[in-house]
């Protein structure tokens, strides 16, 4: 089924039980040809073209549509709006899969190594959630945490995004060279009205963490009155050091080092990756 | 641009669609609408034999209508182009969209055609490999591809095919980088790529000259513009498909030779570059690659840029020699005395041979109790020669008789900082921040 608006389409997914609403289908079908998942109705969200864009809302509030694709969002016009976010689509898989897979399909997957997700979350960013006579808000960390998860029947159609005018950064580590899902990934963002620093880490966990003791500790230690002065160090490199290490003990406890040998020694790269990752994504939203 | 794709017909003008909707290609592209010409639209889904659900639809494949039926709807639309469609172009590697050999164009965007599902693609409209080549005969970009070596088992080809002629659909002068870009989703296990590279070049050369050619009887003879064989010069291709109503997509004309109508020719200069924004090149979203490859910043992750000399084309067989390197000289020829500068054989070698090793650096080993000449060892002491005593606990270290020389004599306190020493081995750190 290929409904045209989004009234038709929850209509459809109430009226239709065990139906799976289709977005790029780079997930889905991934799961259909590996036989995991055996649909009973397909209900296609491609044609729902209010879901493609997006809007502005009461001057602070970016309003993406669900449908926008990893491609839309890589481009110029998109970036300059939420650059970190724009900088995860551009890395999210290969142009054949960034063409159609969306960021609806991203959040409702909520793979661990999902790519927009740390970005999200650290935005704090909220979705709506549309079912047949209703919509509901929820944070996007409640519903990747599942403590309130999408239900039978409800489709993703929004996700509000607070719009930063300030420095945000999404960094990504990968296996190889070429596109590929994120080893460790790190999203950042400066909140200097409220001299705060937002951090995210994705891939190591089923889903992003807050390391919020490293946040509100390095938030301490930046210069944030020097901001725009010429040749200004904002932070000594020894603490943003410290705050990679900071960040990567908090993500990837003490105990999993001492894991069967494999494990530990997986565990104790990562925390470096995930160390380095910090480190840089706070200098270059200090640069 | 020369085209065969009915899909081209649709030409987006960025002006008019709406931001986000530029995914769902031409706007007016579907006239038909949810009509009866959409089985899927609304109606119960219907239930095969076995009980699994099931769908019979139209796809739009190269401009013809071909119908499915019954076909299950988790059928991917490779499967139903291989199987149903007898189109076997599109590959089938990993049915996880991580190969690219299944690569076609569905409302002109590059997918993996493993992961549509074909029911879905009902509507729209889909390109494939076949519907590339004109009447049997290869395109120029696949004819490029067999000209550069860049086709050995040739199972990943049709895909690269379709993601080449994409990218220079959008892109009419890709850089090496963007090549990459583009075709980073397309694995090949054999040719190692570079083969793809230089076809990419190729054609782009090729049709960039066509188009100048194009121009330039544009501005010397204006009033042939009509008789140039497309009156409708932005879409000048498309009207013998539908004229043929042969339903074989091999019915399209040649794209090569095609002169491109000075008109569209403009058309595709003014437009802004509609090639993919670089996807790594300019991202600081790539961490690993940039250690791995520090040399060039704007190509991290890719593996772009990295020089590899003057490597001339590839797969010619031919290998030209990198500047510095000397040739290694044919059997026989006599040894130039530079190769080992301390050499003394002479050419021919046999004079120095029967002579023994006289000529030679080598020197015999000294006789057993023969004073060596090294400047290290002079000699142990005679036996009974007391040893300079170790001072006493506590003493500085400058007061017994071999004191170092340069050291102060005191070890820092714990945690002040050490001056780095002139040939500095301080750390220098890849922040890149
Ligand atoms: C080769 C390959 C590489 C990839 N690399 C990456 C990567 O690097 N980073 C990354 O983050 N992801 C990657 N992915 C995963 C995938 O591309 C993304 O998760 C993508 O955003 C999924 O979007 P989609 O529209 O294709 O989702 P779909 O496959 O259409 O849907 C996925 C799931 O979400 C549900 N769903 C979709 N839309 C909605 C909605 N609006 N409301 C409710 N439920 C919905 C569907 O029912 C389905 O269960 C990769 C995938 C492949 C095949
Ligand atoms: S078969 Fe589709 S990407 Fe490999
Ligand atoms: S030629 Fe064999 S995979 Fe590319």
């Amino acid at each position: 089924m290929l409904p045209a608006s989004l009234d038709e389409a929850v209509e459809a997914l109430a009226a239709t039980p065990g139906a799976v609403p289709v977005a790029g289908a780079t997930d889905l079908m991934e799961a259909v040809n590996a036989g995991r998942l055996r649909p009973a109705a397909l209900i296609g969200l491609g044609r729902i073209t209010e879901l493609r864009g997006w809007r502005y809302e009461d001057g602070g509030t970016a309003v993406l549509g669900a449908g926008l694709t990893h491609a839309r969002m890589d481009r110029p016009d998109f970036a300059a709006l939420i650059p970190a976010l724009a900088d995860a689509a551009r890395t999210a898989g290969p142009p054949q899969i960034r063409n159609v897979g969306t960021l609806g399909g991203n959040i409702a997957t909520a793979a661990p190594a999902g790519d927009t997700l740390p970005v999200l979350t650290v935005l704090e960013a909220t979705a709506t959630l549309a079912r047949a006579g209703g919509t509901r808000e929820v944070p996007i960390s409640h519903l990747l945490t599942g403590l309130d998860p999408l239900r039978p029947g409800e489709l993703l159609t929004w996700v509000r995004v607070p719009l930063l005018h300030a420095p945000q950064v999404f960094l990504k580590a990968t296996g190889r060279s070429g596109p590929a899902r994120a080893s460790a990934s790190v999203a950042l963002v400066l909140d200097p009205a409220r001299r705060a620093v937002r951090c995210a880490v994705g891939a190591v966990a089923p889903v992003p963490l807050r390391p919020l003791e490293a946040e509100a500790w390095v938030a301490g230690c930046i210069d944030w009155d020097a901001r725009g002065e010429e040749g200004a160090a904002l932070i000594d490199p020894a603490a943003a050091a410290a705050f990679g290490e900071y960040v990567a003990g908090a993500c990837i406890p003490d105990g999993a080092l001492d894991g069967p040998e494999g494990a530990g020694a997986l565990a104790a790269r990562l925390r470096r990756t995930v160390s380095v990752l910090a480190r840089r994504a706070l200098g270059r939203a200090l640069k | 641009m020369t085209t065969t794709d009915p899909i081209d017909s649709g030409a987006i003008d960025p002006g008019t669609v709406d931001p986000g909707r530029l995914g769902s290609g031409p706007v007016e592209a579907d006239p038909r609408g949810p009509g009866p010409l959409d089985p899927l639209g609304f109606s119960p889904v219907e239930f095969g034999g076995d009980g699994r659900p099931c769908a019979s639809y139209i796809l739009r494949v190269n401009g013809f209508e071909r119908p499915v039926t019954d076909a299950w709807i988790g059928e991917s639309l490779l499967y139903v182009l291989r199987e149903r469609l007898g189109l076997a172009g599109a590959k089938d590697g990993c049915e996880q969209g991580e190969c690219g050999a299944c690569s076609v164009l569905v409302d002109g965007q590059l997918v993996a055609g493993c992961l549509v599902p074909a029911a879905l693609a009902s509507d729209s409209e889909i390109a494939t490999v076949e519907g590339l080549s004109a009447g049997g005969a290869a395109s120029d970009v696949q004819q490029a591809l067999a000209d550069s070596g860049a086709v050995q088992c040739g199972y990943c080809t049709p895909g690269l095919a379709v993601a080449v002629h994409d990218l220079l659909q959008r892109n009419h002068r890709p850089s090496e980088v963007e090549a990459r870009q583009a075709l980073c989703g397309n694995l090949c296990r054999c040719t190692g790529y570079r083969g793809v590279l230089a076809a990419v070049q190729a054609v782009a050369e090729a049709r960039g000259t066509e188009e100048e050619t194009g121009e330039d009887a544009a501005v010397a003879e204006p009033a042939a513009e009509p008789v140039a064989g497309a009156p409708e010069t932005t879409e000048p291709l498309a009207a013998p498909v539908e004229d043929t109503g042969i339903a074989q997509p091999s019915a399209t004309q040649p794209v090569a030779p095609q002169p491109v109508p000075p008109v569209s020719a403009q058309v595709a200069a003014d437009l802004p570059p509609a090639g993919e924004m670089p996807l790594y090149a300019d991202s600081e979203a790539w961490v690993e690659a940039e250690a791995l490859y520090p040399a060039e910043p704007t190509t991290a992750g890719t593996g772009v840029g990295i020089d590899y000399g003057t490597v001339t084309v590839h797969q010619t067989g031919i290998y030209e020699p990198y500047p510095g390197y000397t040739a290694t000289p044919a059997h026989g020829t006599p040894y130039d005395s530079s190769y080992e500068s301390q050499s003394s054989y002479e050419a021919p070698y046999d004079a120095a041979y029967d002579t023994g090793y006289g000529q030679s650096h080598y020197e015999a080993t000294p006789a057993h109790g023969t004073a060596a000449d090294g400047p290290v060892y002079d000699g142990a002491p005679v036996h009974g020669t007391p040893y300079i005593p170790t001072p006493a606990h506590g003493t500085a270290y400058a007061e017994t008789a071999a004191g170092y020389e340069g050291y102060d004599g005191t070890t820092p306190a714990h945690g002040i900082h050490l001056q780095p020493s002139a040939g500095g081995t301080s750390i220098s750190e890849d922040d890149h921040a």
